[in-house]
């Protein structure tokens, strides 16, 4: 057995030492080199239009099979709501009911109030009608939940974690699911992983050799280029396929870039395209080791843990930094969480009472190919990766917005309100009043208060109304 | 229409026939309901309570309790219950329904008189009947603000001065010495007669289609 065994061993050598030469030049000239200069050879877009083609004909095949075995096919919750909400106001709504309620003999008793309000200026039974429709229509079909759970498919992407339902349809179907599988885990995940290794590799040693340069325009120019360059492979590693819109609008110096959050992986996105001073807590292990090197290239802001409670001293650091036009602009989420990308929750409004010009992002993810949607409470950190390593893709639009500045009549919490609205429209996401941590807490009671101020004071204006005449 | 197993389609078939939901809308009721009760049997009040949307609503306690109270299950029973299988949650929506186009004038009386009677379960929380002053002060109380806008004594004065209006339209000019006990039923619908109650007090469902599976653009 000895001597049949060496020569073997030579040729089994031999082939894994070209494998893996020709595995690493491919990856080198396809992949790494492209990314060092940021071109593209196309090939992610071939492989969409590929996957889309294959998801069309696996749900025809779908129907079809769910229709000749009479089986209840993944019905999809369409996101918009189960029920018609009339988006009539408190007021416009009493004065309706009011309208109709009142008889002739009201009417006699009423006929002193002049005013504004043409109805009885009482507090009519009928009002309780307006909040005992809202309550159950609230009842029946709730805003905010909706927000907190991935976004539901209209198609199927052979992925068995978006389709709930999977039955055996066809045997076909299997098959190709299970090729899909083989690709995906043995032949996508290793290569993803070994970019994301060598992306953030070379990001903490090269980011740590500049940081013996001494300050200086050179050190500028090279750490946007490596920090550049790092990215671009870190994309390449989750195969995103991004799509800018308005470049022109790109975010400059002294300002700060605010977008809405679906994902960790945001950061990824944004900065591959733009060099942004990133804002955060300091962590701990391999995190804390990427901050750390990425701080001595260029000015980052990271917070110590105690620190992050502060919000005067936040405040003032942000404002330093903004105020020096020779720094990168902010890149900064003010949803605060993680929201699953089809509305836009309320804007803390922290990083608009920094006097500065503010550029909002869109990000925009296409569900299709790869949940992007991080639900923090189902998923670790580690978890998640993996699952977006193991997609198809990742495929994403942005759109830079022409930059807002706060005006003088406005307060932090409109001008947030107004930002948040221009990203909804732009990315076609809806814009929702509600906290993005209601995720993990309870409506404050201010809102029920706001409520039942606004019906007093409609309330009390029109009981003056009636003692003045 | 694809069909499921038969169990659960024979119970939304009565369902539907009791109620005047539609098999779908009840599909998605049903739904919502595990939703709500995080896939439990049944729906007990605090499942409820955890609705944000409903937070905001000054009245909720009172939405809350009508889901609970056996006068709003059809049956002739007084009292509450402590919690509600799927059943009694689609029979409180039902009061909610939209009723169908073409319907005859004796059956829209008739619905109205159902909604007002649920909206008068709903003030009348010691299930006498009458909805006393005290009954329809805590509704007023509820509705207005506790701050600074409203004090209590304003909230009072509101809440007399609505009663002696209803005293007036149902009963007419009072003696000096007469008591009045409060709001019958009759006196409810009397002065919530020109209210189109049939479309206000109504929700409407969307159109859903069974099997809208499009392929990607």
């Amino acid at each position: 057995m000895g001597p049949f065994m060496s020569p073997f061993n030579n040729l089994l050598c031999m082939l894994l030492g070209i494998s893996f030469t020709v595995w690493f030049t491919l990856l080198l000239v396809f992949i790494i080199v492209p990314a060092i200069f940021g071109v593209s050879f196309g090939i992610r877009r071939l492989y969409m239009k590929t996957l889309l083609k294959v998801f069309e004909w696996a749900t025809v095949r779908m129907e079809r099979g769910a229709k000749e075995k009479n089986h209840l096919l993944y019905r999809p919750c369409s996101l918009n709501s189960i029920i018609a909400k009339e988006p009539t106001s408190l007021e416009d709504e009493l004065k309706e009911i009011r309208r109709n309620c009142s008889s002739p003999e009201l009417e006699g008793s009423a006929s002193t109030s002049t005013g504004p309000s043409p109805s009885s200026s009482e507090f009519e039974m009928s009002d309780t009608f307006y909040f005992c429709r809202r309550g159950i229509e609230s009842i029946v079909d709730d805003e905010v939940t909706k927000c907190f759970t991935a976004e539901e498919l209209e198609s199927w992407n052979l992925l068995t974690r978006s389709n709930y339902n999977f039955n055996h349809i066809s045997s076909r179907l299997t098959v190709l699911w299970g090729l899909g599988v083989v690709i995906r885990y043995g032949f996508l995940l290793p290569l993803r992983l070994t970019l994301a290794i060598t992306g953030v590799g070379l990001l903490v040693v090269l980011t740590a050799m500049i940081g013996f340069l001494p300050n200086g325009r050179m050190k500028n120019f090279l750490s946007e280029k490596v920090h550049l360059m790092c990215y671009r492979i870190c994309v390449r590693a989750l195969t995103a396929i991004i799509t800018y819109h308005h470049s022109e609008n790109k975010p400059k110096n002294g300002g700060i870039c605010v977008a809405n959050h679906t994902s960790p992986i945001d950061v990824i996105i944004l900065a591959s395209d733009g060099c942004y001073a990133m804002v955060g807590q300091i962590h701990g292990g391999l995190m804390g080791l990427i901050q750390r090197s990425m701080v001595k290239a260029c000015p980052h802001i990271w917070f110590e843990r105690s620190e992050v409670k502060d919000r005067l001293l936040v405040a003032k650091r942000l404002s330093d930094h903004v105020k020096d036009k020779s720094k990168l602009p902010i890149l900064i989420f003010p949803e605060g969480t993680c929201i699953n990308n089809t509305s836009v929750m309320m804007f803390k409004k922290g990083s608009f009472e920094i006097a500065s010009t503010v550029y909002p992002v869109a990000i925009k993810y296409d569900p299709r190919f790869g949940e992007a949607f991080w639900n923090s409470s189902k998923f670790g950190m580690v978890n998640y990766l993996l699952r977006m390593m193991s997609s198809w893709a990742i495929v994403c639009s942005v759109w830079y917005l022409p930059p807002m500045n706060r005006q003088e009549d406005e307060d932090a919490m409109q001008f947030a309100n107004r930002v948040k609205a221009a990203i909804a429209r732009q990315g076609g996401l809806v814009d929702l009043l509600w906290d993005g941590g209601l995720k993990r807490g309870k409506v404050k009671d201010n809102f029920k208060e706001e409520q039942q101020k606004l019906y007093s004071k409609i309330l009390v204006g029109t009981q003056e109304v009636r003692s003045r005449s | 229409m694809g069909t499921s197993q038969s169990g659960p389609v024979h119970r939304f078939q009565d369902l539907a026939h009791k109620t005047g939901f539609s098999i779908e809308e009840i599909k998605t009721l049903n739904t919502r309901f595990l939703y709500l009760t995080q896939d439990e049997d049944t729906l007990r009040r605090e499942h409820l309570a955890n609705v944000s949307d409903l937070a905001l609503n000054p009245i909720r306690r009172q939405i809350i309790e009508a889901f609970f109270d056996k006068r709003n299950m059809g049956e002739k029973e007084r009292g509450c219950l402590q919690e509600i299988g799927f059943e009694e949650f689609v029979t409180v929506l039902s009061f909610f329904r939209p009723p169908k186009p073409h319907t005859a004038d004796e059956e829209m009386k008739n619905i109205k008189k159902e909604k007002l009677r649920f909206l008068f379960n709903m003030h009348d929380t010691d299930n006498d009947g009458i909805i006393t002053l005290d009954e329809y002060r805590c509704v007023v109380e509820e509705l207005l603000s506790s701050y600074e806008i409203i004090g209590a004594e304003t909230a009072k004065a509101i809440t007399d001065a609505a009663m002696l209006e209803v005293a007036n339209v149902t009963v007419g000019q009072m003696a000096p010495d007469e008591f009045y006990e409060g709001i019958t039923f009759e006196q409810f619908m009397q002065i919530l007669k020109d209210v189109e109650i049939e479309t206000k007090m109504n929700i409407h469902f969307w159109n859903l289609d069974t099997m809208t599976v499009q392929c990607g653009k």
